[in-house]
């Protein structure tokens, strides 16, 4: 049995007073790829949000494990330096922060040891290469002025350089083009050999490209059927209506 | 009219509402000490000549005053392209007192580099820049942490003449600053950042004028200040445009980051057109930093103390992202970072 990087136990969260998750339950296992689909409001990126340990999310009951161990003592820096990572569906943009600085800085922050410089480079542009950006990116501010696409190509840059055992990627596909989720989906199968990973989505063309073992539709805070691929499709053909019914 | 005739402007004066004369003046408001020279110093070829002062014909009190202590005067004529021209300004002592004179015929770049660990320190700065000319002009303000700053500069850009001019403000306790710049003929054109670091308790009051006398000008303007401790940090800004300077185009923008509960931040854009046909905008903001710029850099491993260091040292810089001279830029990122990197260290 391949190790088990997250378990979530009867996770209830609200914000600002509005409970949103009601009781999810949710194991990934190294290896595992995981998707989660639903409307709009359904809780998805808030799950997402509060593993990785946004201040924003209060859990008002249940618990979420990482690699055996509960997560609430561990800040979120604390979460990333472990291993974890989100891909952000809205990243924050830092005027005046240099994306080749930030890089290096968050890529010795996260290893043990701190990247040597020329082997470094080397990595970066080996990442850049295989998600066709160019070098001009390494002096833009981190996500100022960024397109949706381009914002979305530095996250799984971001991705590939940091390696993690859990990758949270909530709403990767949304604003790429078609050529660019096959670079993203390319990045993503390549992380997801060896890491947990959770990917949150709207539509089933990510899942044409990066193949999940669970799929799980979740509808008002909490996960209501768990499947195989066969369910996005089925939810990309039958939209999320009939599972009200079910429910 | 000379220092001692003139009145104490009151604080209903725009000018003088956050820091009144009397906080900026060395000793007593009547008096003008005895006040030993700037030394000023070339790293490189150029040289000045000392020319003594021109007459007192100002109609402003801390002009008058610099003038009314008497030291000479510092000239520099740009004629040829050249490398850029470091100019080191040392005070020291109890008061110091320095004017400078500069006159760009051609392009150049030059930086200005004031330290030393006087109580007072006077530093008044002309400049003119001829028709076609080009300066990209850096001040760097790295004094004792005890000491007070009065600086004014006055500035003309001729027709189709350029002026950059950056502000790196880090040093001083208590330091006020008077800028002025005339936009002296068509075409002619300012970009003007000024970034701020204020610790601990500093006061640092900052004052820009930029007048637009002709048509098809253009000023730009960013003044960012990062405001901890119990700093308190004052932007001013008045740009004018006179009748008749038609198709002008003026903006400034004053961003605030407040690091702490006790800092505090003003910021003052002022705008008065008296032109038909002109573009001209201006915006404020004060705020603490944003959340989600901290959780998006912890999320990526940085301790809080690391992603705070790296959003305010982001911050900062970008106020030069106005600026399109490379050297000018790279120099003041350089002494930036420098600056930081030796706070945090501290």
């Amino acid at each position: 049995m391949a190790e088990e990087i997250l378990r979530i136990e009867n996770l209830h969260v609200s914000v600002e007073g509005t409970a949103i998750l009601k009781g999810v339950n949710l194991i990934i296992h190294r290896g595992e790829i995981h998707a989660i689909m639903g409307r709009n409001g359904a809780g998805k990126s808030t799950l997402a949000n509060v593993v990785m340990g946004h201040p924003a999310y209060v859990i008002t009951e249940g618990r979420i494990f990482y690699q055996g161990q509960p997560l609430e003592n561990l800040a979120v820096f604390e979460r990333a330096r472990a291993g974890m990572f989100l891909s952000f569906q809205y990243p924050a943009a830092i005027p005046g922060v240099q994306v080749g600085t930030f890089l290096k800085k968050s890529v010795a922050s996260v290893r043990d040891e701190p990247p040597k410089g020329r082997e470094f480079r080397k990595e970066l542009t080996a990442a850049m290469e295989q998600l066709a950006m160019d070098k001009s990116f390494l002096s833009r501010y981190v996500n100022d002025g960024f397109s949706g696409g381009e914002k979305k190509r530095l996250e799984i840059l971001q991705m590939l350089l940091l390696q993690p055992n859990l990758a949270l990627l909530d709403e990767t596909d949304s604003g790429l083009d078609i050529d660019a989720l096959r670079i993203v989906a390319k990045g993503i199968n390549e992380v997801a050999v060896d890491s947990a990973c959770l990917i949150i989505t709207h539509y089933q063309r990510l899942l044409d490209l990066v193949k999940p073992h669970f799929v799980h539709a979740m509808m008002d805070g909490v996960i209501v059927q768990t499947g195989g691929p066969e369910l996005a499709l089925e939810l990309e053909d039958r939209g999320y209506d009939w599972l009200d019914m079910a429910v | 009219m000379n220092y001692q005739q003139m009145a104490i402007p009151p604080r209903s004066e725009h000018l003088w509402r956050y820091t009144p004369w009397p906080r900026i003046h060395p000793s007593s408001i009547d008096e003008v000490p005895i006040a030993a020279d700037v030394i000023f110093s070339l790293e490189g070829r150029e040289s000045f000549e000392t020319i003594p002062q021109a007459a007192d014909n100002f109609d402003d009190i801390a002009r008058s005053f610099l003038h009314a202590t008497g030291s000479s005067c510092h000239r520099m004529v740009i004629s040829g392209q050249s490398d850029p021209i470091h100019i080191n300004a040392r005070a020291s002592g109890h008061i110091a007192v320095g004017h400078l004179e500069l006159e760009v015929k051609d392009s150049a770049v030059v930086f200005i580099h004031i330290s030393g660990e006087p109580e007072w320190v006077g530093l008044h700065i002309t400049g003119k820049i001829h028709p076609n000319a080009h300066l990209s002009f850096g001040f760097i303000n790295e004094l004792d942490s005890n000491s007070k700053f009065l600086r004014c500069e006055d500035w003309t850009v001729e027709r189709d003449a350029e002026l950059e001019h950056a502000t790196l403000s880090v040093g001083g306790f208590r330091c006020k600053s008077d800028m002025r710049t005339t936009l002296n003929g068509t075409g002619a054109s300012i970009r003007q950042s000024i970034t701020v670091n204020a610790i601990g308790a500093r006061h640092d009051d900052e004052h820009v004028e930029i007048q637009h006398l002709h048509g098809h000008t253009y000023s730009n303007l960013v003044m960012n200040s990062a405001c901890g401790g119990s700093s308190h940090f004052i932007g001013t800004g008045l740009l004018t445009i006179t009748e008749g300077a038609d198709k002008s185009d003026a903006s400034q923008v004053f961003r605030n980051l407040l690091l702490s509960e006790k800092a505090r931040a003003e910021a003052i854009p002022e705008l008065e057109v008296l032109a038909d046909d002109v573009s001209a905008a201006h915006g404020a903001a004060s705020a603490p930093i944003d959340r989600n710029q901290m959780h998006y850099l912890m999320s990526r491993g940085l301790n809080p103390q690391e992603a705070q260091s790296m959003i305010v040292h982001g911050f900062l810089l970008n106020a030069f992202s106005n600026l399109t001279n490379k050297c000018l830029i790279e120099e003041m990122r350089t002494r930036l970072t420098v600056h930081l990197e030796c706070e945090l260290r501290r």
